[in-house]
């Protein structure tokens, strides 16, 4: 039971985190390398909000402080970038990802640093008899109660019809009058603010140090790639998958855990190869 | 949009940067030849040269890594697909020849075969499962597949092969010797130098010999247009496998080459960051030409020796790397070949203007 | 027994029936046309023939032998070629570099009298993506003609053409038909072109064969009339 709480814990984590990429990705057509460093910069800010000011502050600034990020690399490289090819575009951000991940270690120094939740959120409650840490549930519930509302947003608003549209082609929702600009703006902030979000919520769960954005970004590509390029919904629930098969694995099969990720993607990809919510060709 | 769907037009290998499919006459041939001899006679001279055994290593390290970079350019130029996966065969090699040397007390001769060959035979069983994507989906597929090898090489069962975290230290049974060279003597960089420039020369030039055969031409016709090379009776799955394993081979032989060079397997040989880099490197130095991927491999070994305080490398690398995609697609490579080519764009247009 | 046969040919796409239980008969040296208006499948007729999309029931043969489910491949190399409606080219390489490919492959004994007939003698030492459309329809044509195939399915050779270029193109169609006794079969849009140079027409209407037969038959045939060339002419 503990397990499956902790699997869900990282799972939430995950929806988060990509979802932002899916969403990214439908609409420009680019895989965002330099979203594990987004979602790594979230946490040293989060850490430092928390130093200064409080975890509950971090919550609120980090995403927006994120969503100005996304904002820059909006105007800066994909829009001016748009008419080049996705690959080129996609390296770009790779350069970006090396970039970010060095001056985060500059800024924050290369040793490992901890975010303590705040006091409230550090016993443990107990959840149908066992002892469960407050704080992972906290992350399961912000995290679930974010993708709902991103859901909801994209079922119910004009916006979200305008960027679900946009991500099934952008060439056609344009001629259609929906501004693809203006929503490739909220689309990249608003997934640059996820990054944010899911680096905070991670920051007290996990150790800051310069090698967390790049697992979690070759994770969540895997995930983006096994929920179906360009499904956000897709992505929510390979995400909340992989991480539940990752932590009951690790319970189970030790040594094999690390790869489960991995030999799912081979599985899913030889099995549809379009993902598993993915559009037809 | 699919993984597998078809390519975007690759402006990183810019149109005028492509390969064309030359008249495959003998006098091209025997010049390209002539220029690989001359290249590999000069190289060897080197070590006379360069008498500092620092700057000597740089260019040992340099040969093996570009390799890696040949392949990967070699890949992107005539399939136009961008590989995060080579480093996994440098890496998978490297520790090959570790293993059979320091657990089986294999000869270093024996060892650098059996290590090219098992790199080649990892990229042909990681080829069957990433070569029918296209774009974004070989990129993230390539990089997947490394990482799972990764993870896998640190896991704690493999201790006895590859000794996980600790890395492996190279051993071998009795006075074994490569070429004459005796252990420490491979570890000698002046000394090791000419087996590194041979192999990145003749590879060189195996590769270029390929890109200009009809087996170049015929990967040139799949990167081209896919669908109607299948509709023109040709198998585009074999071709595309081929490549990916005569590549992988080619970072096999540096990675096991390395392995004796450096007696040392650090675990990060498989990471994301080492293929990154090189495929970094190959981009910075320029896709359009053989030797672009290895200019920009000499200029990223040096500048990671010489500028990397603290680890900058990867910002001064990032920053470069955006700087080529955006203002210079063609890298250095075609940033210096582009007056070349506008002179001889301008000579031709002015000779059809006189036969009019 | 014709050469290249399709019998009952049908295309479903989940609970829509693109095709519905076509047949068609090509016989050597005769030129077939495939008529109908937007939408009547005739893309995605020639789509089933040449094995692009898969045909959910019925069956294709080639000197009475089930091909239905053989690969482009294979229907290439055992002489069925196809052109395609866009222009699909190696844009990289020169014209001649593109043909000599494929004439390797498809063991052309003379590309010259390819390159001749087409009249692409001028370009051949041009880069494809450089030279004009209508050209590029040409270099289009020959490659699916390299290698001489028996059965040729040409799919709209004529879209995006002036009057002119398409009048030409259909005559060359035509000419190599005979001269090389190929089974032809073209899909086009240009009505005239195609009672002008066909020997038999087929007409398609919502995916479903409305009649075959002469030009002179189907001119007169009062249900393609009502459905479709009263309309359009």
């Amino acid at each position: 039971m503990e397990q499956l709480l902790n699997g869900v814990a990282l799972g939430a984590l995950l929806m988060v985190l990509s979802s932002g990429l899916a969403m990214i990705y439908g609409l420009r057509g680019v895989a965002n390398f330099a979203h594990g460093a987004l979602y790594m910069l979230g946490a040293y800010l989060a850490y430092t909000v928390t130093e200064r000011i409080g975890f509950g502050l971090a919550l609120l600034v980090v995403p927006i402080a994120l969503a100005l990020v996304g904002v820059v690399l909006e105007l800066v490289f994909f829009r001016p970038l748009q008419h080049r090819s996705h690959i080129e575009l996609g390296l770009v951000t790779f350069g970006l990802a090396m970039m970010g991940e060095r001056l985060v270690t500059l800024i924050w120094g290369e040793g490992t640093l901890r975010v303590l939740p705040p006091e409230f959120l550090q016993g443990t409650t107990s959840i149908l008899g066992s002892d469960y840490p407050t704080y992972r549930l906290a992350i399961i519930v912000i995290a679930l109660v974010m993708a709902a509302v991103l859901v909801l947003l994209l079922r119910f608003t004009t916006i979200g019809l305008h960027i679900r549209s946009a991500s099934q082609d952008i060439e056609t929702a344009a001629i259609m009058g929906i501004d693809a600009n203006r929503v490739s703006l909220i689309v990249v902030s608003v997934g640059s603010a996820l990054a944010g979000l899911a680096g905070t919520l991670a920051a007290p769960y996990i150790s800051l140090n310069p090698g967390m954005g790049d697992v979690f970004l070759i994770t969540s590509l895997i995930v983006v790639v096994v929920g179906g390029v360009g499904s956000i919904a897709g992505a929510m629930v390979a995400g909340m998958g992989v991480g539940i098969i990752q932590t009951i694995g690790a319970v189970y099969l030790p040594s094999f855990a690390v790869l489960l990720p991995y030999v799912l993607l081979v599985v899913v990809l030889l099995w549809r190869p379009q993902g598993l919510a993915g559009r037809k060709v | 949009m699919t993984l597998y769907s078809t390519p975007d037009t690759d402006a990183v290998v810019a149109a005028e940067n492509r390969p064309k499919a030359l008249h495959r006459n003998r006098k091209g041939r025997g010049i390209g030849l002539a220029i690989g001899a001359g290249l590999l006679l000069i190289g060897l001279v080197v070590p006379y040269v360069v008498n500092d055994n620092f700057t000597m290593s740089l260019l040992v390290t340099s040969s093996l890594m570009s390799l890696m970079a040949l392949g990967i350019g070699f890949l992107a130029r005539y399939l136009g697909l961008f590989s995060l996966g080579h480093g996994a065969f440098y890496g998978c090699a490297a520790y090959a020849v570790a293993i059979a040397t320091t657990n089986w007390g294999w000869g270093p001769l024996p060892a650098v075969i059996f290590g090219t060959v098992f790199g080649a035979l990892v990229a042909l069983i990681i080829g069957v499962l990433v070569v029918r994507a296209s774009g974004f989906g070989f990129l993230m597929l390539t990089l997947a597949l490394s990482q799972a090898l990764y993870q896998m090489s640190n896991q704690t069962v493999m201790r006895p092969l590859t000794g996980a975290h600790d890395g492996k230290l190279i051993t071998y049974t009795g006075n074994a010797t490569f070429f004459g060279l005796s252990m420490s003597d491979m570890m000698d960089p002046g000394l090791f130098w000419p087996v590194a420039w041979v192999a990145l020369v003749v590879t060189g030039v195996i590769l270029w010999l390929f890109g200009r055969s009809r087996f170049g031409t015929t990967l040139e016709g799949i990167r081209e247009n896919e669908e109607r090379m299948r509709f023109s009776g040709f198998n585009t799955f074999r071709p595309r496998l081929a490549a990916f394993v005569l590549t992988g081979a080619a970072a096999s032989l540096g990675g096991a080459l390395f392995a004796l060079n450096v007696g040392y397997i650090s675990p990060d040989i498989l990471s994301f960051g080492k293929a990154g880099d090189s495929l970094v490197a190959a981009l910075i130095g320029g896709l359009g030409t053989l030797v672009g991927p290895v200019l920009g491999t000499f200029l990223f070994v040096y500048a990671q020796a010489n500028f990397n305080f603290g680890g900058n490398i990867h910002l001064l690398t990032g920053v470069l790397l955006i700087v080529v995609l955006v203002f210079a697609p063609g890298g250095i490579t075609g940033a210096l070949t582009k007056p070349y080519r506008y002179w001889r764009a301008k000579l031709t247009q002015r000779g059809k203007g006189a036969e009019k | 027994m014709s050469v290249f046969e399709g019998s009952g040919v049908s295309v479903k796409y989940g609970a829509v029936t693109a095709l519905d239980s076509v047949d068609i008969a090509l016989e050597p040296g005769i030129l077939h046309g495939v008529i109908g208006p937007n939408g009547a499948g005739k893309s995605t007729f020639i789509d089933a023939l040449s094995g692009r999309k898969r045909v959910s029931s019925g069956r294709v043969t080639l000197d009475g032998e089930d091909i239905t489910r053989r690969s482009p491949r294979w229907r290439r190399g055992h002489g069925v070629s196809r052109s395609f409606q866009r222009t699909s080219v190696f844009g990289s390489m020169t014209v001649r570099e593109q043909l000599e490919m494929v004439a390797r492959k498809n063991h052309e004994p003379d590309l010259d009298d390819v390159i001749e007939t087409l009249a692409l003698g001028d370009v051949t030492e041009r880069v494809c993506s450089e030279i004009a459309y209508g050209t590029q329809r040409l270099v289009d044509l020959a490659i699916s003609l390299v290698g001489r195939p028996r059965v040729v399915l040409l799919d709209e050779p004529c879209a995006g053409l002036v009057a002119d270029e398409s009048a030409q193109m259909l005559t060359h169609v035509r000419t190599l038909c005979k001269e090389r006794n190929v089974a032809a079969m073209v899909v086009e849009h240009d009505v005239d072109g195609v009672f002008g140079n066909c020997d038999v027409i087929t007409v398609l209407n919502l995916g479903k064969v409305l009649a075959t037969g002469t030009p002179a038959e189907i001119r007169a045939d009062e249900t393609v009339i009502k459905a479709y060339l009263g309309s359009a002419a």
